[in-house]
C-alpha cells in the first residue's frame, strides 16, 4: 500500500486534488481511497488530506500518518506546520516552491522535487489555485499515474469551464518540475508560532504565514466608501484618515477586498517566499 | 455495470435512484448535506423522477415521508445527530403506522460534527430497523436493500442504514453501479397497505367495501391474512381489537422477529443477483474459525478491526471479528452461537449509554447469558466523538480480548 498526504491551505484545492488523484489511479486498475481531514474550513487555514493506492480494497479508516510521499501545495506552510512528520524513510516531498529543493526549508532523509505551481496557476488558470498543477508535478516526480488518467479524473471534479485550463497547468507543471534531490544534508526552517503585537481583532490570531497574494492599497485611488471593510472576512481593515489601510497580520490574502473594491483601489501582489 | 470512485453520500444518492424512490423529504445537517444535494441534482436533471419536498425541519421531513408511504410513494430521508433527534417523535408514529420509509443516518456525535454511534442507537426503541455499514459499497448495496427489506409483507417496518459521518460521508472509494434494469427487476414498485390511493394500494377495494358496508371496520380488523400471525400487523389498516393497544406492541414485536428472517433472505438474494452480500445479512464473521476469541464492531470499526485481526493472525493469534450490522433486530441467536464457539468477546462500541455501558456490550451480554458455558463478554469504548480510532487501537482491544481480562469497560484511543 501506497500512503500521500496532502498539505494546503483551504481554498488551494487539496481535499479536490486528493479525490482526483485516486479516481485517475483507479482508472488505471489500482484501489484508492481519498480522505479529506476538515479543520476550521475557513480559507486559507492548514488543511490536510490524504491518499491511499493498494491493488486490493482499502479497509484503513484512519488518517496516513506515516506517509510514503508528502504534497505540499503552499511554499510556506512548512514555515507553520511540520509537513514531513512521520514520512516514511527514503521517501518523497513535492512542493510547491519557485526555488531550488535546498532552498524548501525542507531536510531529512527523503529526496524533495519542486516545482513553482502558484507560478503556474497564476499563468494558466488566472488565480493562485495549485491543486492540478501540483497533480502534474506529483505524475512527473513518483510516475505513480499517468497525465492522461488525471486529464481524465479532473472532469468529473471540476465544472467544465474550469477543465482546459486546469489540465493546461497539470501539462505545464510536469513538464516544469526539477527531478527530486535528496534532502538529508539540508537545512530544516525552524516552525515558528506566529503572535501578534497589534490589538486583539478578528479570531484574534496572526494569520500572515497563510498569505500566497498580499493586498496592497493604492491610497491615491481610494475614495474610502468602506466596501472592503465591510466585506473583509478577517476584519483586518481599518479606515484611517478615510483611506483603507490593512492589518498585515491579520489578513490571510482572501483577495475578497480587492474583488470587492469598485474603484479598483487594492491590488492582489504575489508575497515573496 | 459503471462505477465510480465516490464519497458515500453520493453511494446513498445512488442507492436511492436506483431503488426509483419517487418522494424525497430531507433537511440539510451536515455531515448529511450532499446527499440532499446529490438527490437534488438527479431530480433536477431528470435523472430521478421524484417529488422533492423542502421542508423546514426534520420532524416534516420524516412526517412527510409517513404520509407519502401511506399514500403509495416509495419514500427516502437522510439526516445526522442533532437532526435524529430532533425528529425522534416522528420516528415513532411512521414505525407505528408500519410504513415502509427508508433513511440514511450519517453518524454523528451529538458532541462534536464528528461520528460516532450514539445518534442512531439513542433511537433503538422507535421500532425501525437500523443497519450500520463499513464502506460505500456496503452504502449502497444497503441503500437498495432497505426498501426490500422494508416493503416484505411479513416486515412492513422503516429501516433506517448508517454510514459513519466524515469517515465514510465524505472519504472517497470506487464504488459499483448496478445496471438500473436489473435494479428493476429485483425490486418492484412499492405497493401500500393502506385503502388512500386505490392505484397504489395492493388489496380488494370491493372487499374492502363490503368490510365496512357490514359495519365491521374498527372492531374487526380488514385483512386477507387475518387470523394468520405471520401478517398481524396487516390489522393496522383497521383499528383492530377496540382499544387494546397493547397488541399493537406485541404485533410490531413480532414483525421485527420475523424481520431477521427476511434481513437473511433478503442479503442472500441481493449476492445471487449482484455479487455482493454482507455476511448474513445480520452480522459478518471474519476470520473466527478457530478463534479462541472474537472482537465485535460496528460500522467502519469493522473496516479497520479487519485489519487488526489479519495483524494480529500474522502473529499466530487466534482473533476473529464479528461486524454487528444489524442493531435492530439484533442477532441474538447468531450471538449464542458464537458464545459456544469462543471464550471471550470483545465488544467495541463507538456509543455509550450514560450510567450504564457500551449499548452493543450490553445486547450481546445479554444475548450470552442463558448459555450453560457462557463466554466472558468485555467492553471497550473507541472513536466516540469522532476521535480517530488507529489499527493499534484495535489490536490493543483484541490483545485484551485474548487475555480475558475482567474488569469495567476499557476506554480506547
Ligand atoms: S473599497 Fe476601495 S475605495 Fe472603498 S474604502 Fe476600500 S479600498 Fe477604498
Ligand atoms: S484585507 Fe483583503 S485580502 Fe486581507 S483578509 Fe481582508 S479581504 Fe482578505
Amino acid at each position: 500500500m501506497i500512503e500521500i498526504r496532502f498539505h494546503g491551505r483551504g481554498g488551494q484545492g487539496a481535499v479536490t486534488a486528493v479525490k482526483i488523484l485516486a479516481s485517475a489511479i483507479y482508472l488505471e486498475g489500482k484501489f484508492t481511497q481519498a480522505i479529506p481531514m476538515y479543520g476550521t474550513e475557513r480559507r486559507g487555514a492548514p488543511v490536510a488530506a490524504f491518499c491511499r493506492v493498494d491493488d486490493t480494497r482499502i479497509r484503513e479508516r484512519d488518517l496516513v500518518h506515516e506517509p510514503d510521499m508528502v504534497v505540499v501545495l503552499d511554499p510556506l506552510l512548512n514555515r507553520s506546520v511540520d509537513v514531513t512528520d512521520g514520512l516514511k524513510k527514503g521517501g518523497l516531498v513535492i512542493v510547491n516552491h519557485p526555488g531550488a529543493a535546498k532552498d524548501t526549508g525542507l531536510a531529512g532523509d527523503f529526496k524533495v522535487a519542486t516545482v513553482d505551481a502558484t507560478k503556474i496557476a497564476l499563468d494558466v488558470i488566472g488565480r493562485p489555485i495549485t491543486n492540478t498543477a501540483i497533480l502534474g508535478a506529483f505524475a512527473k516526480a513518483t510516475g505513480l499515474v499517468k497525465l492522461e488518467s488525471l486529464a481524465e479524473a479532473v472532469k468529473s471534479e471540476l465544472p467544465a469551464r474550469l477543465i482546459p485550463t486546469n489540465v493546461d497547468a497539470m501539462k505545464k507543471a510536469y513538464e516544469a518540475t526539477n527531478a527530486p534531490v535528496d534532502a538529508s544534508g539540508f537545512k530544516k526552517a525552524e516552525i515558528v508560532k506566529k503572535t501578534s503585537t497589534q490589538p486583539m481583532i478578528s479570531y484574534s490570531r496572526n494569520v500572515s504565514d497563510w498569505r500566497v497574494i498580499r493586498p496592497v492599497v493604492d491610497k491615491a485611488k481610494c475614495v474610502g466608501c468602506k466596501r472592503c471593510w465591510v466585506y473583509c472576512p478577517e476584519t483586518a481593515i481599518s479606515l484611517v484618515d478615510n483611506k483603507a489601510e490593512i492589518n498585515y497580520d491579520y489578513c490571510k490574502g482572501c483577495g475578497i477586498c480587492s474583488e470587492e473594491c469598485l474603484v479598483h483601489a487594492i491590488k492582489m501582489e504575489r508575497e515573496e517566499v | 455495470m459503471k462505477s465510480e470512485v465516490m464519497v458515500g453520500n453520493k453511494a446513498v444518492a445512488y442507492a436511492t435512484k436506483l431503488a426509483r424512490a419517487n418522494l424525497i423529504a430531507a433537511y440539510p445537517i451536515t455531515p448529511q448535506t450532499t446527499i440532499v444535494e446529490y438527490l437534488s441534482d438527479f431530480v433536477a436533471g431528470g435523472d430521478l423522477k421524484a417529488e422533492f419536498v423542502t421542508v423546514e425541519g426534520e420532524i416534516t421531513a420524516q412526517l412527510v415521508c409517513l404520509s407519502g408511504s401511506i399514500a403509495g410513494a416509495r419514500t427516502f430521508t437522510a439526516t445526522s445527530g442533532e437532526g435524529l433527534l430532533y425528529m425522534s417523535h416522528a420516528l415513532h408514529h411512521t414505525a407505528r403506522y408500519w410504513a415502509p420509509v427508508v433513511m440514511a443516518v450519517c453518524n454523528r456525535s451529538v458532541r462534536t460534527m464528528q461520528p460516532d454511534h450514539t445518534d442512531l442507537l439513542a433511537q433503538r426503541e422507535t421500532g425501525w430497523i437500523q443497519l450500520y455499514c463499513e464502506n460505500n459499497q456496503e452504502v449502497l448495496d444497503t441503500g437498495i436493500m432497505a426498501y426490500k427489506i422494508a416493503e416484505d409483507d411479513r416486515v412492513r417496518l422503516p429501516v433506517a442504514y448508517a454510514l459513519d459521518g466524515y469517515v465514510l460521508s465524505f472519504t472517497a472509494e470506487p464504488v459499483e453501479i448496478p445496471d438500473q434494469e436489473k435494479v428493476d427487476a429485483w425490486l418492484p414498485p412499492f405497493k401500500t397497505q393502506y385503502p388512500v390511493l386505490p392505484e397504489t394500494w395492493d388489496h380488494d377495494l370491493e372487499e374492502y367495501k363490503k368490510h365496512w358496508a357490514q359495519g365491521k371496520g374498527i372492531n374487526e380488523p380488514f385483512t386477507p391474512f387475518a387470523g394468520d400471525e405471520n401478517f398481524s400487523h396487516l390489522t393496522m389498516v383497521s383499528w383492530g381489537k377496540g382499544h387494546d393497544l397493547q397488541w399493537r406492541w406485541r404485533a410490531h414485536q413480532e414483525a421485527m422477529m420475523r424481520a431477521k428472517k427476511v434481513i437473511r433472505e433478503v442479503n442472500e438474494d441481493y449476492g445471487k443477483h449482484f455479487g455482493r452480500s454482507y455476511g448474513n445479512g445480520l452480522l459478518e464473521e471474519y476470520r473466527t474459525e478457530d478463534a479462541d476469541a472474537v472482537i465485535v464492531a460496528m460500522g467502519t470499526l469493522a473496516s479497520t478491526s479487519r485489519v487488526a485481526v489479519d495483524n494480529l493472525r500474522k502473529q499466530g493469534k487466534k482473533i476473529g471479528l464479528v461486524k454487528l450490522k444489524s442493531y435492530r433486530p439484533f442477532p441474538d441467536e447468531e450471538f449464542r452461537d458464537i458464545g459456544k464457539r469462543v471464550g471471550t468477546i470483545g465488544v467495541i462500541d463507538r456509543n455509550i449509554s450514560l450510567g450504564e455501558n457500551g449499548i452493543a456490550y450490553g445486547s450481546i451480554r445479554s444475548s450470552v447469558y442463558d448459555l450453560k458455558d457462557r463466554p466472558k463478554v468485555l467492553g471497550f469504548y473507541a472513536g466516540l466523538a469522532g476521535r480517530e480510532v488507529r489499527v493499534r487501537d484495535i489490536e490493543k482491544a483484541a490483545e485484551m480480548t485474548l487475555k480475558g481480562a475482567e474488569g469495567a469497560p476499557t476506554w480506547i484511543g
